[in-house]
């Protein structure tokens, strides 16, 4: 008989997110087990007790998602649970902390096909506001957009906050090779001049963009906003939208909401638990595979 | 259609262990249900919880695994949980904290077949020391050593209290003989090497505990046997798949042999998989702990 689907989860947080473990068993994992409260200096302990219970063809059948809130935590926890395998004792791990990885991938990747299908161009040397972008769905996405070419500028109430933030997207998330630079909210009046693309990204029922600023952005592209719930994070832009044009926009930027961000992010996500699955050797996933596999479905859907 | 099996895990500390989670999916449970931070004195509710709702037909479809790292306190879950049952709404219950039970048993029983079978002697006839003895494996080692009559001492690495404290609450415990004594330097341990016929070596992983020149004291030493799969291990010489090959580095005990760390750990998994189906597959409820496991060690090989 073989073996049953076994996903080790781990999270950092006092509990799993349903939405997850919904996820994982929708997937194909037959037990989606919780490992609550983990630090990540218990990552190496955990990882080792799953991997060496099972023999090598079972250990396919076998993997980690790493969850939580934070992504450093989360990208930190996903490396220490590859150095922990001792090949051939080795499993895939699939980090997507609060669902950001997945989310910020869904929404890059609609914003690259408006760009390409509205506007006929790419990501690469777009400017790229990413208001409310200190939260871990704005990292991932300023990130991600970054790693495509585009110019990000993360944006936040603080400047010296938003300025270690995107530091730290740069350094540790970007390798280095990539450059995000910050901005303090106050001045956003000034930097929507010269944007193509703002992301939303900001808490809840808090309007980053104002009708106002959405009028008086020259080159605006494209508008994605993550929040569901009204008042919406960019003036015109609701959760239905789906590359729908702007009201008030005077450079014809389209919106993208909540709703086809979601659609997308489920697709993405879906498919990286799949590959674990899957998958001959192990993989090691994180939000530059939920892009690739976002890009994908919105390709296939074109 | 036949209920789904179910197995109720509980732990006494944060998390389960995954190795166990595997092991038990593996065994053929349909469904795993994790239960974390159980102190003692939820054990009897937590049981009664579990049997009330699956009526007698279902009550064969449930068990109950108790994990944790503490030996005494994993006895006592056990024993709450038997004295919580109201049978015939009864279930199985096997206590295996840090996989101790299992991996202790394993060793034991791998090392008493190659004493009977490279020398011809019993555990009763023998003087057993365990290093790393006030660990969890190597306290489980203790006792079970002890009780199939071993003259058996736990060794603590630093402090000669802490293995004489293991020793009297284990003794009290399970009614065993446990000595307590300590080896913080090259001389304390040929000391205890050179006066044992079998030595256990349970100490933590990636440490090498005896060197190829305190083996070189041992006299009269029949069988040694590592649980340490990291290197370095834990005895010189010894290969992690050894069992029963010849103790190089114990020039002056004649006919020495070596069990490895996977040899053990090969019966320890068997072993605990055997345990956690039989949960499954017995007609009466069973409650298992390291005595079982020592028994089921013992038939397997």
């Amino acid at each position: 008989m073989e073996k049953p689907f076994i996903l080790h989860m781990l999270t950092t947080a006092k509990n799993l997110s349903p939405f997850d473990v919904n996820m994982a068993m929708d997937a194909g994992w037959v037990s989606a087990v919780p490992y609550i409260n983990v630090e990540p200096s218990e990552v190496q302990g955990l990882v080792q007790d799953a991997i060496f219970s099972r023999s090598q063809k079972n250990l396919k059948r076998t993997a980690i998602f790493i969850g939580g809130r934070d992504t450093k935590q989360a990208m930190d926890m996903l490396r220490a649970a590859k150095h922990a395998m001792v090949p051939p004792f080795e499993v895939s791990v699939f980090a997507d902390p609060s669902g950001a990885f997945t989310t910020a991938a869904g929404m890059v990747a609609a914003v690259e096909r408006e760009l390409t299908t509205k506007f006929n161009t790419t990501l690469t040397g777009k400017n790229i506001l990413a208001l409310g972008g200190t939260g871990p769905v704005g990292q991932a996405a300023a990130v991600i957009a970054a790693q495509a070419g585009a110019h990000v500028r993360i944006i936040g109430r603080q400047l010296e906050r938003a300025q270690n933030i995107a530091d730290m997207c740069s350094n540790e998330f970007g390798d280095g090779k990539i450059t995000i630079t910050a901005g303090a909210d106050a001045d956003k009046a000034e930097y929507i001049k010269t944007a193509d693309v703002v992301f939303a990204t900001g808490a809840a029922g808090i309007e980053l963009l104002s009708a106002e600023l959405v009028a008086s952005a020259p080159q605006l592209k494209v508008a994605a906003d993550v929040n569901a719930v009204p008042p919406s994070g960019i003036a015109g832009v609701d959760a239905f939208h789906d590359g729908t044009p702007i009201q008030g926009s005077n450079s014809g930027a389209v919106g993208i909401g909540a709703l086809a961000i979601g659609n997308i992010k489920y697709q993405a996500q879906n498919r990286l638990l799949k590959k674990m699955i899957s998958t001959d050797k192990p993989v090691y996933l994180h939000f530059e595979h939920a892009f690739e596999v976002a890009r994908d479905y919105v390709k296939s859907n074109a | 259609m036949q209920k789904r099996s179910i197995i109720h895990m509980l732990d006494p500390m944060q998390n389960n262990s995954p190795f166990d989670v595997n092991m038990a999916m593996d065994a053929g449970f349909d469904v795993l249900v994790p239960y974390s931070n159980v102190k003692l004195d939820k054990v009897y509710g937590l049981t009664q919880d579990a049997i009330f709702s699956r009526g007698p037909s279902g009550v064969k479809r449930t068990g109950i695994f108790i994990g944790g790292r503490d030996l005494g306190l994993a006895i006592d879950m056990l024993d709450t949980c038997k004295q919580a049952m109201v049978p015939p709404f009864e279930v199985s219950v096997l206590a295996d904290p840090s996989g101790a039970f299992t991996t202790a048993a394993a060793l034991v029983a791998c090392v008493e077949k190659e004493l009977k079978e490279k020398h011809g002697k019993e555990l009763k006839d023998c003087n057993a020391v365990v290093f790393g003895g006030t660990g969890p494996v190597g306290v489980a080692t203790g006792v079970i050593a002890s009780l199939a009559g071993a003259s058996t001492a736990l060794i603590d690495h630093l402090s000669i209290d802490t293995a004489l404290d293991m020793a009297k609450e284990y003794n009290r415990r399970f009614g065993c003989s446990l000595k307590g004594t300590y080896a913080s330097s090259e001389a304390d341990k040929a000391r205890l090497v050179s006066n044992a016929d079998i030595i256990f070596c349970t100490a933590r992983a990636g440490i090498q505990v005896l060197s190829a020149d305190v083996l070189n004291e041992a006299k009269r030493l029949k069988v040694a046997g590592d649980v340490n799969a990291v290197p370095p291990l834990g005895i010189e010489g010894i290969k992690l798949k050894d069992m029963g090959a010849p103790l190089i580095h114990a020039v002056n005990a004649p006919g020495a042999v070596g069990v490895g760390a996977l040899a053990v750990g090969n019966v320890k998994y068997q072993l605990q998989h055997e345990l956690l189906k039989s949960m499954l597959e017995t007609d009466k409820p069973l409650y298992l702990d390291f005595r079982d496991a020592f028994n089921k060690a013992r038939e397997l090989l």
